[in-house]
């Protein structure tokens, strides 16, 4: 095994896991944002803008993100949002991310007693009010686990990010890979790196959970 | 029938009230007032849409026709020209509610806040006191309810009883001019219902505005000054408790209403 | 911005055609992702200390990995290891592979809600181990976990578009070779998301009926 290749590729793969952990971060806190926001619109809207958000949801979660890529790095320029790779690769992330989000917090929402609403608009909470100091404490306890769950999965998905030629680490793996006409260890190298990650992030999601439902509870 | 006492001194006047879900008709032509410094309660069949008529005094349901007013003003709609009515603004009906208090069935109590945190968050959040302002009035109203070393307590940590008592504490602490309980002591242990119920008894003594939906027909008789009965939706009587609970009550769907309570020797 | 309908009608063949390997690749890949997940969710609740560290080893690698990522390495490490396949076959063998570790979990928990009480019965009169989860467990175990092994296949319709990667002409790959000639990207991909879309919805709706159906004989 040519371990000397991962010295002499070490900057650039380097480089690579940089721009995964960006496209991951960003990704991953701009569509918890617009999964948020697509849930409090839904709680409050009539019948229309909730099927138009459903449609929204049904569409983008039955649709591959391959494909919701290319419509935004290809097809992009088309309708004149001409995007770099690292932004339609975090676009889609966004994009992408957003349904699945969106679902959670609208449980999360749902998981309130209906009581508990009615007390706070008694006494004159505006919506916004009952959503800062009574639903979303809450609701903290019972979205933890399942947004940790979701953000270790999109730490998988960043590895398609690769198709539109943003220069993460699978992109980096593969140009070195055929530079150097050696494929089997790099991809096993990979793998197992990428093991280690998910692992590393879901051991890490478990320490959140538990930090928010500790605290939670000991209140 | 319905009362014509002057509107003067009443708080609430509620007059043609008309309710519908969907077949339902839940009330129909519905006119009653709530006196200032008087306890008025509901009573009736379950289903009779006595909830229903608390709950359109304050717009946590949207009533269809007639009008229900607090001290003139008209409550969840737009006052103004004929047509149909639009309802006020999310800023004008908060403003309205923080008038009107509410105790409700479930206490509604937030789980994620101490007693004390309870009764204060509205003060922070919709009256815009300080904290140390707003933990000061919570800790007087939760003296009011005998709940001074609980303040610390989580709804979970506390009996039923208790809850609802700090619920009572929460709508006191907002200084309203009339506070509505939806039978308050429905979903409390037998044992614990006393309580509570003393703590509404004391409210009434020192002039609180009150309408309660109850059961509790010993707490009616005894502590109401006016006792309002609904049948299938209709104000049948809003009287002294008396003329209900005395002898010969006039009307024969009360007679029978309350015969399922003297069987049970309640009354 | 112009939107060319006639590019999407004049390509629709192609899509349509293209979306059959899609659907071969998928099911295939559902079936060998079932059978090979059954064998590994027994080695997962085998008293045997090693097959079940094997088993939970399996799991948690296939399911850490990026799909494209094994889907790389697998197609790297069959020829280095002397194995000639079919590209198509490789796909869905490599997609299955990963999916058995998805629903091996699927079936752990379906077989967690099954009565413990059967077991015992079962005991009683005598059965065999083998013929107690062949006969008794396994199919409730399905019945029960229908509407996640439903999510699974519509999950693997998705990724199938990851063969693409690997040179196989299946919906994804057929609509970026299209795009190649018609510089049409934009229309075409929407195009191919739809036939994806229709696809999952159909899947879906097809998986509530069987529910339905299920849950009436079963009561």
């Amino acid at each position: 095994m040519e371990l000397d290749l991962f010295v002499r590729y070490g900057p650039a793969l380097l480089h690579g896991f940089g721009i995964t952990i960006l496209c991951w971060i960003a990704g991953s806190l701009g569509g918890m944002a617009l999964g948020f926001l697509i849930a409090c619109i839904y709680q409050w809207s009539g019948r229309w803008i909730r099927g138009l958000l459903q449609a929204y949801i049904e569409i983008v979660r039955g649709t591959p993100f391959m494909i919701q890529l290319f419509i935004l790095y290809y097809g992009g320029p088309h309708f004149g949002l001409l995007l770099s790779p690292v932004e339609a690769g975090i676009a889609g992330f966004v994009v992408y991310g957003s349904p699945y989000f969106a679902e959670i917090f609208r449980a999360g929402f749902a998981s309130t007693p209906k009581g508990q609403f009615e007390a706070a608009r008694c006494m004159g909470f505006s919506e916004w009010t009952i959503v800062r100091r009574i639903v979303l404490p809450q609701m903290l306890v019972s979205i933890t686990a399942p947004l940790t769950n979701f953000v270790i999965i999109l730490t998988k998905e960043t590895a398609i990010l690769s198709v539109v030629t943003v220069p993460e680490l699978l992109y980096e793996t593969q140009t070195m890979a055929a530079e150097t006409f050696t494929y089997v260890e790099p991809f096993l190298v990979l793998s197992l790196f990428y093991w280690a990650m998910v692992e590393f992030t879901s051991w890490l999601g478990r320490r959140v959970e538990l930090r928010v439902t500790r605290h939670l509870r000991r209140a | 029938m319905p009362d014509t006492a002057t509107s003067a001194e009443s708080i609430i006047t509620v007059r043609g009230l008309g309710k519908r879900y969907g077949d339902f008709q839940a009330l129909t032509g519905v006119d009653l007032d709530v006196r200032k410094s008087e306890v008025t309660c509901l009573i009736g069949p379950s289903g009779s849409g006595k909830s229903t008529l608390l709950r359109c005094m304050n717009f946590l349901e949207a009533y269809e026709e007639g009008e229900v007013r607090l001290d003139g003003e008209l409550i969840g709609w737009q006052e103004g020209s004929s047509g149909p009515r639009r309802p006020l603004p999310g800023r004008r009906l908060r403003e309205q509610r923080r008038h009107i208090g509410m105790v409700f069935q479930q206490f509604n109590l937030w789980p994620h806040m101490s007693a004390l945190e309870n009764v204060a968050e509205a003060l922070v959040q919709v009256q815009g006191m300080t904290k140390a302002e707003a933990n000061g009035r919570a800790m007087a109203a939760l003296e009011k309810v005998n709940l001074k070393d609980k303040a610390g307590n989580y709804p979970s940590a506390l009996s039923g009883g208790q809850q609802q008592r700090v619920a009572i504490a929460r709508a006191i602490a907002m200084e309203p001019r009339v506070i509505l309980f939806d039978e308050p002591t429905s979903a409390l242990d037998p044992e614990l219902v006393g309580e509570v119920l003393n703590v509404m008894k004391a409210m009434a003594t020192e002039g609180m505005t009150m309408v309660v939906v109850t059961h509790e027909m010993g707490f009616a008789a005894h502590v109401a000054s006016r006792v309002a009965f609904l049948d299938h939706g209709r104000l049948v009587a809003c009287v002294p408790p008396p003329e209900i609970f005395g002898a010969d009550p006039a009307d024969p769907r009360i007679r029978s209403f309350l015969q399922t309570y003297r069987e049970r020797n309640v009354v | 911005m112009d939107f060319s309908f006639s590019t999407i009608t004049h390509n629709l063949p192609y899509l349509l055609a293209a979306a059959r390997w899609t659907l071969i690749i998928s099911f295939a890949g559902m079936l060998v992702g079932l059978g090979l997940g059954i064998l590994v969710c027994a080695a997962r609740l085998s008293r045997h200390r090693w097959l079940s560290s094997f088993a939970a080893l399996y799991v948690s690698f296939f399911r850490g990995v990026p799909l494209l990522v094994q889907l790389l390495a697998f197609f790297y490490i069959l020829p280095y290891a002397g194995i000639d396949l079919p590209a198509t076959v490789a796909a869905f063998l490599s997609i299955g592979m990963c999916s058995a570790a998805y629903n091996a979990e699927i079936l752990r928990g379906s077989l967690q809600a099954i009565p413990a009480g059967q077991k015992e019965a079962a005991d009683a009169l005598g059965i065999a181990p083998f013929a107690l989860w062949r006969r008794i467990l396994v199919p409730q175990a399905l019945r029960i976990g229908l509407p996640s092994h439903v999510n699974e296949l519509i999950l693997l319709v998705k990724v199938s578009s990851l063969a693409s990667v690997v040179g196989i002409g299946e919906l994804t790959r057929v609509a970026q070779n299209i795009t190649g000639q018609t510089y049409r990207p934009l229309e075409i991909y929407l195009a191919a998301a739809c036939v994806y879309f229709v696809i999952n919805a159909i899947l879906a709706y097809a998986g509530r009926m069987a529910e339905r159906r299920l849950n009436v004989g079963g009561a």
